[in-house]
């Protein structure tokens, strides 16, 4: 009987020394109006390939028919280039859900004429020859991964040259992009699940304050530039204002002309 | 001189967050490779810091309804315990499961809408004054 007990009590002992600080419950609800603000960190910006993936579950999406058959021409401009680049990038996310294997070794290959535009190459030389060695075996998942680790290096080289409004502008170029294709898809088979994919206010807010506090004042008067603050305005009031709000097909129809507009402009630049 | 030593000071400190942000980042990705062989995707892209204990930081993310999340967060100190937890924009946890070894922390989510969610990083104790702490997200 005293085994059973010292048993007992060790069993007890034991489970408050495991019940540490970590394993208390996290509350149900927070108030975050309770947060100071600079306790609450900016938004990642997703890949277009999260949202991709979602179609895919959705639907059988033609992803090969979202393919663009040129990717534009870069111009002297470096808004522009690094507009551009985004969009590129964005295109390989497209193509790896098409899983084209050439247009994927294309696009990598341009991912680094245009980062030699703007003095980046370095950083996503490895990063090409990855892209195009993993799209010759078609491991899309790897190179789904290369296509994210270019934009993240491409940022971070912008970043260490001090260009930090650069490096916006190539995850703004890489959502205008991602969100066409996004649109273009779900106009052709439209559901209220697939368009509240479109409800980004975090991301549009997140743009829209960045493009607004551009420190670099060519960049902040760009054409382009202003152009999509345009258009992120536009885009504000369409994408549902609550969670689960119905966002309806004619505002897809319209977010789809607005953003493959802008790509258009955007890929024309040079021309 | 006085410039100059000012300057490398600065240099120094810089560095030394990002140290042990590296660090952290490296146990937030050995947190994420379970989940890879369950073929979730690692985002490149991450979040880091240094918080104090007791302190909370809060971090925004754009979520997809019908995907999957995995959010993994690692430590560079040892003895340090922290926590992730995810709640949808009205303050609601939507945790579905957690888990935790060491100075590594998880939580996976299947959100049931489209729209911002917040990832809420704590420091419940540290050996050391400021802890170093990396979050990165999968999703499948």
């Amino acid at each position: 009987m005293p085994n059973i007990l010292n048993a007992v009590l060790a069993a007890g002992l034991l489970a408050i020394a495991i019940t540490p600080l970590h394993a208390q419950k996290p509350p149900e609800t927070v108030d975050f109006s309770s947060f100071p603000a600079q306790s609450i960190d900016d938004v990642v910006v997703p890949v277009p390939s999260e949202v991709f993936i979602v179609l895919d579950k959705l639907g059988n999406p033609n992803w090969r028919s979202e393919l663009r058959d040129s990717l534009g021409r870069q111009s002297g401009n470096r808004a522009q280039v690094a507009l551009l680049l985004g969009t590129v990038i964005a295109e390989g996310f497209v193509a790896v859900e098409a899983e084209d294997s050439e247009k994927v070794k294309d696009i990598g290959r341009r991912v680094l004429t245009l980062s030699k535009a703007i003095n980046v190459e370095k950083a996503v030389l490895e990063r090409s020859k990855s892209i195009t060695d993993k799209a010759e075996v078609k491991e899309w998942i790897a190179v789904r991964k290369e296509f994210d680790g270019a934009l993240q290096d491409v940022k971070a080289a912008m970043q260490e040259l001090g260009d930090d409004d650069l490096a916006q502008l190539v995850s703004v170029g890489g959502w205008i992009r991602g969100t066409e294709v996004l649109t273009s898809i779900i106009r052709k088979n439209y559901t209220t699940d697939s368009a509240e994919l479109l409800h980004q206010p975090a991301l549009v807010n997140f743009f829209t304050n960045k493009l607004d506090n551009l420190s670099n004042k060519r960049l902040a008067e760009d054409d382009l530039v202003d152009r999509i603050r345009k258009l992120l305005a536009a885009i504000a009031p369409l994408i549902g204002e609550g969670e689960g709000d119905a966002i309806p097909s004619e505002n897809v129809t319209r977010i789809h002309k607005m953003t493959r507009d802008t790509v258009a402009a955007i890929a024309a630049k040079g021309a | 001189m006085k410039k100059t030593l000012s300057f490398l000071f600065c240099l120094l400190i810089v560095a030394s967050a990002w140290a042990y942000v590296d660090d952290a980042l490296s146990f937030a990705y050995e947190a994420a490779s379970p989940y890879v062989k369950k073929g979730f995707s690692v985002r490149e892209d991450a979040w880091g810091g240094d918080l104090g204990v007791k302190d909370q930081q809060a971090v925004q993310a754009q979520l997809f309804k019908g995907n999957e999340y995995w959010f993994c967060l690692g430590t560079d100190v040892k003895g340090a315990v922290l926590s992730v937890n995810i709640y949808d924009s009205k303050g609601n946890l939507i945790n579905v499961e957690t888990t935790r070894a060491g100075r590594l922390s998880s939580v996976r989510v299947e959100p049931s809408r489209t729209g911002t969610y917040y990832a809420i990083v704590t420091v419940h104790k540290s050996p050391v004054e400021r802890t170093g702490w990396a979050l990165v997200y999968a999703y499948k």
